[in-house]
């Protein structure tokens, strides 16, 4: 950083009826920010408040639908309606993950955490392994610890594509993370017996 | 009584004089040089783009006052000041991450005292940075600077957050591309089996409907308890 009493000054200029910040030097970061910094100032314009409020209290309001496309997800899941599902739960996330960025994002993880977890069982339900597993590894990336569902499932997927190597990793680090947790290590046995099958 | 011979002590004087003037000069050079060198160094973190950004916006108007552009509005000023912030967390994040191993290092004498200068001062820097945000803030809205580094904090976390997602889901293309390409070998190995005379066959047919099987009754199992 430079010293703390003088700064660059950078040629920026603003339209005057869009506010939006532009500048005529080409630099790619500068131009990112830049893109960043009208996008955050659209999103303080809806607020009510002239600064966003302190991250706690959350809004109630998008907790309730995030919820709410949940339990729809869930309820078409035990119908049988997979796909179905699967689209509430991409409704859900969607949500879930444009909330306002200042709010607090240990929320957000949660949320997601228990989204992903779900699509991926109904991903797997449909017999599709690598969406399955990919959603699977995002819910644990939400939730590394309490989230043994999620690390069996991505190994299980990874397990029925056939990549026992990867599978057998994967459900060790689960178990690393989540103690002896008894579908894991179950899956671990399974893993086992299979690869000296083959 | 005995006198005191002043003009043979002149050579242990001036042995002194010098002596103590060699001293002072050299100490005096010698801090210069220190001070010169590392007021030279390489700063710890790029220039900082959000604070130039935020301040080139608040001395925009006076320069450009003949075009007669109206004045940058304030919401614009707080969205660039949070910005401010969101990188201000991001740095104040690597500092603490830093400084255990830096001072770690320090002591084993892995790393010159240079670069534990270097860090120093850039603490340093971050902390006058922070009181800097915090009065700006309060001087954009009242008690803002209170609330700022916490919003900035949920900002920069949650947006971390979502780019690791990211990643994860691009990975989808190509992993889907894998498996279907594999699945086709499965499936055209599967039927040269099928051509193949019948002993062979019925052994592999068999275990796979088995693993089948295994399969979607674990998966029905999940269903009932792996609900919340």
């Amino acid at each position: 950083m430079e010293d703390t009493e003088t700064f660059t000054l950078l040629p920026l200029h603003m339209d005057p009826a869009s506010k939006a910040i532009a500048s005529s030097n080409n630099s790619r970061a500068l131009q990112e920010e830049l893109k960043i910094l009208n996008t955050l100032h659209r999103s303080l314009l809806s607020l009510e408040s002239p600064v966003p409020p302190p991250p706690i209290p959350v809004n109630p309001k998008r907790s309730a639908n995030i919820t709410k496309l949940r339990e729809s997800g869930n309820n078409e899941f035990r119908k049988g309606k997979h796909a179905d599902a699967i689209k509430f739960y991409a409704l859900g996330l969607q949500m879930a993950l444009t909330r306002p960025p200042w709010e607090p994002s240990g929320l957000v993880r949660d949320e997601v955490a228990g989204l992903y977890a779900n699509r991926a069982q109904a991903h797997m339900a449909m017999s599709s392994w690598v969406e399955g597993s990919i959603d699977a590894e995002a819910s644990v990336e939400a939730k590394k610890v309490g989230n043994a569902k999620a690390w069996w499932r991505k190994g299980k997927c990874l397990m029925e594509m056939g990549r026992l190597d990867e599978a057998r990793d994967w459900v060790g680090r689960g178990l690393e993370m989540e103690g002896n947790e008894a579908d894991l290590v179950g899956l671990g046995k399974e893993i086992e017996k299979k690869t000296t099958k083959a | 009584m005995f006198s005191v011979n002043w003009w043979g002590l002149i050579l242990p004087f001036a042995y002194l004089v010098v002596l103590v003037g060699s001293f002072i000069t050299f100490s005096s050079m010698y801090r210069k040089r220190i001070a010169a060198k590392s007021a030279n160094l390489a700063p710890w973190f790029p220039p900082h783009l959000q604070r130039n950004v935020y301040l080139s916006l608040l001395h925009l108007d006076p320069s450009e006052g003949k075009e007669k552009s109206p004045a940058v509005p304030e919401s614009v000023l707080r969205a660039a000041l949070l910005r401010r912030a969101v990188e201000d967390i991001r740095r104040i994040i690597e500092i603490r991450s830093a400084k255990q191993a830096c001072s770690t290092l320090l002591q084993r004498g892995s790393i010159g005292d240079d670069l534990w200068q270097r860090f120093l001062r850039a603490e340093k820097e971050m902390e006058e940075e922070l009181r800097d945000v915090v009065m700006e803030a309060n001087a954009l809205v009242p008690d803002w600077g209170q609330t700022i580094f916490q919003s900035a904090n949920e900002i920069a976390a949650g947006t971390a957050f979502k780019t690791r997602l990211d990643e994860i889901q691009a990975q989808a293309k190509s992993e889907k591309e894998w498996w279907e390409k594999r699945r086709a070998s499965i499936r055209s190995d599967f039927m040269k089996e099928l051509d193949a005379p019948a002993s062979s066959v019925g052994k592999t047919s068999d275990d796979d409907a088995v693993l089948v099987e295994s399969a979607s009754s674990t998966a029905s199992i999940r269903k009932n308890k792996g609900k919340k």
